[in-house]
């Protein structure tokens, strides 16, 4: 894989390469589990972008209507995990549909422009509407009652009965393990899912919009209905990506959804390639342990610098592989270039 | 011939902002004809079209299809009705395959909702077999077999042109308005394609109404011609009947139209 190869330039370079932390379990465990919420992320994206022809740039909204709600069902309405589950979901997909009805009939440009608006919205709503939220310091626990209730309590009994299976085979199993093997078993069920359903009748207007919404629409196919499938599939991934962010990080805060969740989501894609879901989650373990391994890369500048200088890495990567590579690892060249 | 009225547009009107591009046209295509719409650039055409089909939302009037109101509907449900359109400017699917931009057009696939696809899977694989046969089917016809597994972005400009008029085949439609279908093909292509509406009616009782430029194809090819002008109906009646006919002279001269409607032949495809 040609994205690799600025890493193997990078080593023969005299750099220094703190190789302990760099091989610690604890620490990769963390980057899988983020590239999986990633994928989830980004697998929306693939279906709005890569098979429909929407350019949606707010599922880090949907994250965050999925995360919030899920939390405040069980906080405040004290609802049980799993009713609170099932709940935030239709709640998010509902809300999909809300932004999408008025906004899908614009045109594609002005369409992203309204999602990355309605993603703000909702990201500056959760950090002043401090009564249901809890604002800038985030949302944990509720600790007004006698018993002090968080949002992950039923998840940490659910990660202590895995850990609990493991310890037959280890005897200090990854304390990250149980929440990898659920988001990538999540990611795995999506990517067939969605692979199946664009295999369909269904999936092939799908790509008609994405081809050309005007031909659909006079071949009797009604296109917003359509649109409006996708996007609200795309927010259900981004709730699912939301609740999976919520228990890695054991609380939910306004600057975990910023734009820039989106964008790296698009980052994603494009590494993996457009109109292919596998591409995804390799385009997803790939941008991640680029950005992650290139934090151990230690150079005689100040730490500012070298954060900047990661991301500068990423950028030429992702450069190059647009050089050398645009459709991406898995995408299709003559769809890419047939396409406009 | 049955004289009945198919579909009829009465007193149609799209403003876009102060021009009235299409300014009161009234038509009607008789069931089972091959009408003619002409007229000089800017008289609006293509406007009536996106009317009629539901692209663009009237202002005022009335089009009736088979008997049934279908002013200011949806595209999509115009469509499903049976009056399908092409366009001026080829919409081929281009990043997908010859086969799946024929499978698409075709009505009653229970496997295009989400429902289906889950609780009718063997419904849906059923059809699918059945439209696919169809669609070979109707490849074959227009030369275009072969190419079926290839996108149909790797055409040519003339084969889109026949993909186009095969893939409105498939949705099974009752009228056919074609938009220029002969412009931007060669001759041998043309006259092909002119076979294939000439056997479309005759076989599959098809009516077709279709813009055109070239006078020689329409005086020699279609059984009516409707003129249009300035966003009216100027004059409609059998090719020579049009071809004398003083309104349709005048608007063609003095509407600055590259063509002369009176000379056979000698109107080009303008732009």
């Amino acid at each position: 894989m040609s994205a690799l190869a600025p890493l193997g330039v990078l080593a023969e370079l005299p750099l220094a390469v703190s190789f302990e932390a760099f091989t610690a379990g604890n620490f990769w465990a963390g980057v899988a589990v983020l590239a999986g919420i990633y994928a989830l992320v980004a697998l929306g994206l693939q279906l709005n972008v890569g098979f429909t022809g929407i350019i949606n740039f707010g599922q880090a909204g949907f994250m965050a209507i999925g995360g919030y709600t899920m939390a405040i069902l069980v906080l405040e309405a004290g609802l049980s995990f799993w009713l609170a589950l099932p709940a935030a979901m239709l709640i998010t997909m509902a809300f999909g549909l809300l932004v999408g009805l008025p906004s899908l009939r614009l045109r594609a440009d002005y369409f992203a422009i309204v999602t990355i608006a309605m993603a703000e919205v909702v990201r500056l709503v959760a950090q002043n509407a401090r009564g249901l939220t809890g604002g800038n310091e985030g949302l944990f626990c509720n600790t007004e009652g006698v018993n002090q209730v968080c949002y992950d309590d039923t998840w940490l009994d659910i990660e202590d009965s895995i850990l609990g299976f493991l310890e037959n085979f280890s005897s200090d199993p990854e304390i990250l393990l149980p929440l990898l093997f659920v988001v990538w078993a999540t990611v795995l069920l999506a990517t067939v899912g969605l692979s199946f359903i664009q295999r369909t009748p269904w999936g092939r207007v799908l790509r008609a919009v994405r081809e050309d919404e005007d031909a659909a629409r006079a071949l009797g196919k009604n296109t917003l209905l359509y649109k409006l499938q996708s996007l609200a599939i795309s927010a259900l991934l981004g709730a699912l990506a939301g609740f999976f962010l919520a228990l890695f990080l054991a609380t939910i805060h306004p600057v975990d959804y910023e734009p820039l969740v989106t964008f790296f989501a698009y980052g994603v894609l494009v590494l993996g390639g457009l109109a292919n879901y596998w591409g995804v989650a390799i385009g997803s373990l790939i941008l991640w342990t680029l950005l992650e391994a290139t934090r151990f890369i230690e150079l005689p500048i100040s730490d500012e610098r070298q954060a900047a200088l990661r991301f500068a890495i990423v950028g030429l990567v992702l450069i190059l592989l647009m050089a050398f590579r645009p459709q991406g690892i898995f995408g299709k060249r003559e769809e890419m270039v047939l396409g406009d | 011939m049955a004289t009945e009225a198919l579909l009829d547009i009465d007193e149609v009107v799209k403003r876009f902002g102060g021009i009235h591009a299409v300014d009161g046209a009234t038509l009607e295509v008789r069931d089972g004809e091959i009408a003619a719409l002409i007229g000089p650039n800017g008289a609006g055409k293509t406007t009536l079209f996106n009317v009629i089909t539901g692209f663009y939302r009237g202002d005022r009037g009335s089009v009736t299809f088979q008997g049934e109101q279908i002013f200011q509907r949806p595209p999509h449900q115009i469509a499903r009705r049976g009056m399908v359109r092409t366009f001026q400017i080829t919409k081929a699917l281009a990043a997908m395959p010859v086969i799946d931009n024929m499978m698409l057009a075709a009505p009653d696939q229970p496997g295009e909702r989400l429902s289906g696809v889950i609780f009718r899977p063997g419904a849906s694989r059923r059809r699918e077999a059945e439209v696919r046969e169809q669609a070979l089917e109707l490849l074959d016809l227009f030369n275009l077999a072969k190419l079926a597994e290839d996108y149909a972005g790797t055409l040519s400009g003339g084969q889109r042109k026949l993909l186009e008029l095969a893939r409105a085949l498939m949705a099974r439609p009752k009228l056919l308005l074609l938009d220029e279908p002969m412009a931007g093909i060669n001759p041998t292509l043309g006259r092909r394609l002119l076979d294939h509406m000439q056997r479309l009616r005759r076989e599959k009782g098809v009516t077709f109404l279709f813009i055109e430029h070239d006078m020689e194809v329409v005086m020699n090819h279609s059984d009516r011609v409707v003129v249009m002008a300035e966003g009216r109906v100027i004059a409609a009646g059998e090719p020579h009947e049009v071809r004398s006919d003083q309104k349709v002279i005048d608007a063609y001269l003095g509407g600055g139209g590259a063509s002369g409607a009176g000379s056979n032949g000698a109107g080009g495809a303008s732009s």
